[in-house]
């Protein structure tokens, strides 16, 4: 139970919430509004189905397409300003979630990179992401999507610059704390 | 442009084509026609991540488009307009800092949430915080970040990025009203 429970603990807290949110509508308006909520979650999903499938398909491609070698060489070699903006790039460009770029990073810190391009290269997958845009256009539409890209622009690379200049210097004993 | 409403101005029948649906699958057959051309292996590879991301979040897709359903059929447009609405301000940007870090899962689960926030009265520097905080200072993320950086890198970056979310709030704030 407790594996099962560590495995899926996002598919557990989303139940949670849909218990939650059941109970709200059972509160408000007995069973129908129970009913109502699920059907409306149905509908919903199958209105956006074609959008899904075009976004998956989308995503898997640029997987395939963009060679992660090629983005971690880029990464590893550089340092300063140029090896945070190039962080950032790399950044933007590489797809996948969490899962997908940690590992890469935790790789480009053992072999070498700096505080400030690391912070730099998830800030930017984080922020600047171009496999993420899709989605974030499609749901979202292009007003929230084209001023939220606006106002998060400059954060990666000054970022990585702060950190850099801030805990730069700690980087020895982060790399330790990981080998450990 | 808000592609994405709620359900109750949709009229009855199949899957909905939006200008989004129209200029993704372009984007999808330019990828597919680049992927074809650069070797089958290319194109299998392509398929077969698109196929396998959608499995493994099929089930966390459809429990997102139900959380949708509820807050849809609730739709608590006064709490909603209270918290993080037009006039919240400062508040609001707080409080979607706070949102933020707790909103689990990827962009198709996500997005889908804040979008019926903002339908549901949300302003858009409050969304925009929203976003920022989820993107950069989600509590689901840390747990990726952990194992592969350790604490130390975790607490620099999460530290200093708490600043970030309510920074571009306040920007969008201050140009956008």
């Amino acid at each position: 139970m407790k594996r099962v429970l560590s495995k899926y603990w996002v598919q557990t807290l989303l139940t949670v919430v849909i218990c939650v949110l059941a109970g709200l509508a059972y509160a408000r308006g007995g069973w129908s509004d129970v009913l109502a909520g699920f059907s409306s979650g149905f509908a919903i999903l199958g209105r956006e189905s074609l959008l899904l499938v075009a976004a998956f398909l989308t995503a898997g491609l640029l997987q395939a397409l963009v060679k992660k070698d090629l983005i971690t060489r880029w990464l590893g070699r550089e340092s300063g300003l140029k090896g945070i903006l190039l962080a950032c790039l790399g950044g933007g460009l590489i797809p996948g979630g969490p899962y997908a770029y940690y590992p890469i990073a935790g790789a480009l810190l053992s072999s070498g990179a700096g505080l400030g391009v690391l912070v730099a290269f998830v800030s930017a997958k984080n922020l600047w992401s171009i496999s993420r845009l899709p989605y974030e256009f499609a749901i979202l539409g292009g007003t929230i999507t084209v001023r939220r890209y606006l106002v998060t622009f400059l954060i990666p690379p000054l970022l990585g610059m702060l950190v850099e200049w801030l805990f730069g210097s700690h980087l020895a004993a982060i790399r330790k704390g990981v080998q450990e | 442009m808000a592609v994405w409403v709620p359900p109750c101005s949709y009229p009855e029948g199949g899957p909905r084509v939006s200008s989004a649906t129209l200029i993704l699958w372009c984007i999808a057959i330019i990828l597919l026609i680049f992927s074809w051309r650069s070797g089958t292996e290319t194109l299998k590879r392509g398929l077969e991540l698109a196929w396998k991301t959608t499995r493994a979040n099929a089930l966390l897709i459809l429990l997102a488009f139900i959380i949708v359903g509820f807050v849809n059929v609730l739709s608590p447009e006064e709490l909603v307009t209270a918290w993080i609405g037009p006039n919240s301000g400062w508040r609001g940007i707080a409080a979607s800092e706070f949102l933020g870090m707790f909103l689990p899962g990827g962009p198709y689960v996500v997005f889908p949430i804040i979008d019926i926030l903002y339908q549901a009265g949300a302003g858009l520097a409050p969304v925009i915080t929203l976003i920022t905080s989820w993107s950069t200072q989600s509590l689901l993320t840390i747990s990726f970040e952990l194992p592969f950086m350790g604490w130390r890198f975790t607490a620099i970056r999460w530290g200093v990025g708490l600043a970030i979310p309510i920074l571009t709030g306040a920007a969008a704030l201050l140009i956008w009203g």
